[in-house]
């Protein structure tokens, strides 16, 4: 039986199952593998991949291999190494999502499989081993609910995710997939609609439900892509850590000094900071509800301490493209450093500034105080003129000429 | 009294259109920076209304400029260029506001059809109306499709730098329009000047031994 040494096994330094495959088996494999591998290892990235991967790649690199279904359509069974290398289930190994697969009997002279569609549905069961809570979520989801409901457009996980070159994307570029048309919906009725797509996740409003933040993402400004961190050379959450001392999350004045550190030897600053508004859990961004029931009130966030704005986090992508997060004080987003570490981030009422606040009500304050105190004056200038003068009314000249 | 014509008819429908733009600005503004605080029209509509009311106000800022850039009105901005000149008519000014109209005395400034801002009066609204209203009237266009306006948006240095100027400028006008109506309330009556921004004609003293206002006054109904 072919086996992953654990069930999300990212540990590839145990390699329990290449014990298990018989002697006659792996000559086979071998074999195939001589014949298939300029087209299964074409570049680095399959070379990295350990051993019993690469063997699975000796046939599955194959470009147009094909199962035929029961229903007359046709399964692919190619994997492209390359991308499977690159995504983030690299480290996971194939019989982490495979374990059906028995390595003496593989592969199956028969295995009748009615249809592409049953097929997915059956597969999606395997990310559930290790997405429990995402797979929790999920089942109370407008796709689950079309799913059972048999609707053929329905998602299954495969359907957002793919399936070998699963790539952390925004959840965004996840939806637009199916759902092409959402921008030209949105800008019906959402005034900046595309801006709102680019700092708002899709599930911050479609997930009702779920706890939302702001994730404030380090963003390269001379490249205009988000600034990654490269594989075993992680500073951020080190730098971020040493930073905050106090341990509280970083405040207006550490957050500029870990700007600032990111920023060292630059003429003129390059990484500055975008605020997006995130599902607090990507799990919780499976949670989708039906379109009547997503946020659709504007002032859900555009709120002073609407809930977004009250948890903060600074961001980095990680080496596996995963966010790598360090908490950050909800002062940060309107305080008066605000201009100086967040010029690119704005929304209106969420980042509202107290100074700006405080200002205005000086200006209204002022702006009463000056006609009634100055008319005040007057009045009793007047009547003590008038007194004086034995009751003429002072000069009425004047201008104000607009 | 004598009737000067002031203010021709493009400048009056200018003004009156910016006061009660300037006026349903600020409230709609107000509705959209505090909606935890104030629930009268919901922040969607106070956008799409502050968006409208602002192009028309957009509008009406042309309407302004090309009436004093074809007019010979256009005099009545031209600044004071000597600075001890502008800086005496200034200090009298601010002795007169601050002290000479509580002990009844006359305006120093006496207005005419192409002086009719007094020294203060005419600083002010040089900034205002060459500097602050276009700032006030570009960053709304800004902030109204950031999109769009993504390159210009950053030219400013980021969006925050843009609403932040927009607001603190919001913060000024709403100063200036409680404290404007009052300073209009100064005239030889309360409503002169009020009438006068209707009608075009201010009421001015006349002068012993000449037109109201000297030289450069054109008469009545120009």
């Amino acid at each position: 039986m072919y086996m992953p040494n654990t069930r999300c096994g990212v540990n590839r330094t145990e390699a329990p199952r290449r014990t298990r495959i018989p002697a006659a088996a792996l000559g086979l494999f071998l074999a195939h593998f001589a014949v298939s591998l300029p087209a299964a290892a074409a570049g680095s990235a399959v070379d990295s991949l350990p051993e019993a991967d690469r063997q699975c790649l000796g046939c599955h690199a194959t470009e147009g291999m094909k199962k035929n279904l029961q229903d007359g359509g046709t399964l692919s069974l190619h994997v492209s190494g390359d991308a499977y290398a690159k995504s983030v289930h690299k480290a996971n190994g194939c019989g982490s999502c495979h374990s059906e697969v028995d390595i003496k009997s593989h592969p199956p002279s028969q295995r009748d499989i009615k249809g592409l569609r049953e097929y997915s549905i059956e597969r999606a069961q395997a990310c559930g081993q290790c997405h429990e809570d995402a797979f929790k979520q999920h089942a109370g989801s407008v796709h689950a609910m079309r799913l059972s409901q048999g609707n053929p457009l329905a998602p299954v996980c495969t359907g957002c995710h793919g399936s070998h070159s699963v790539t952390p994307r925004t959840a965004y570029e996840t939806c637009v997939t199916c759902h092409s048309a959402a921008l030209v919906a949105h800008e019906k009725w959402l005034p900046n609609a595309k801006s709102h797509h680019e700092v708002v996740s899709c599930a911050a409003c479609h997930a009702p439900a779920a706890l939302r933040m702001i994730d404030l993402r380090l963003y390269d400004t001379g490249t205009r892509t988000w600034v990654s961190e490269q594989e075993g050379a992680a500073r951020f959450e080190k730098l971020a850590r040493s930073i905050d001392a106090d341990g509280n999350g970083l405040d207006a004045a550490e957050l500029r000094k870990l700007l600032g550190e990111f920023n060292q030897g630059e003429a003129a600053p390059r990484k500055s900071l975008r605020g997006r508004v995130e599902l607090r859990t990507g799990a919780e961004a499976h949670r989708l509800a039906e379109k009547s029931k997503a946020v659709k009130t504007c002032d859900s966030c555009h709120r002073a301490g609407a809930e977004p704005f009250r948890n903060v986090t600074v961001s980095i992508t990680g080496p596996y493209g995963r966010p790598v997060r360090y908490r950050a004080q909800e002062t940060v987003l309107g305080g008066p450093l605000a201009m100086a570490a967040l010029p690119e981030f704005y929304a209106i009422g969420g980042t509202r500034s107290q100074l700006l606040d405080i200002l205005f009500v000086l200006a209204l304050l002022g702006g009463a105080a000056v006609p009634i105190g100055h008319l005040m004056v007057r009045l009793i200038a007047r009547r003590r003129l008038k007194k004086g003068a034995g009751g003429n009314s002072p000069g009425k000249t004047g201008d104000h000429g607009k | 009294m004598q009737k000067v014509y002031v203010h021709p008819l493009p400048v009056r429908i200018w003004h009156w259109i910016n006061a009660l733009g300037f006026a349903a600005l600020i409230l709609t503004g107000v509705q959209i920076r505090y909606v935890d605080l104030f629930d009268v029209i919901s922040f969607k509509s106070a956008i799409q209304l502050h968006n409208w009311i602002g192009f028309v106000l957009i509008g009406n800022f042309f309407v302004w400029l090309l009436f004093y850039l074809f007019s010979d009105k256009i005099k009545v901005y031209h600044p004071e260029l000597s600075p001890l000149k502008h800086f005496r008519g200034s200090l009298r000014q601010l002795q007169f506001y601050g002290y000479g109209v509580f002990r009844g005395e006359p305006n120093p400034h006496h207005v005419s059809a192409y002086h009719k801002f007094n020294p203060l009066q005419s600083m002010a609204y040089q900034i205002i109306m060459q500097l602050l209203v276009p700032l006030q009237l570009v960053t709304g266009v800004l902030l109204w499709d950031l999109n769009l306006f993504g390159g210009a948006v950053n030219l400013f240095g980021g969006v925050r730098v843009v609403a932040t100027v927009h607001v603190l400028l919001f913060i000024f006008f709403t100063a200036f329009i409680l404290v404007h109506p009052y300073l209009a309330s100064l005239g030889h009556t309360p409503l002169a000047h009020f009438k006068a921004m209707i009608t075009g004609y201010e009421e001015v003293e006349e002068p012993a031994g000449g037109r109201p206002g000297g030289d450069d006054t054109p008469a009545p109904g120009r």
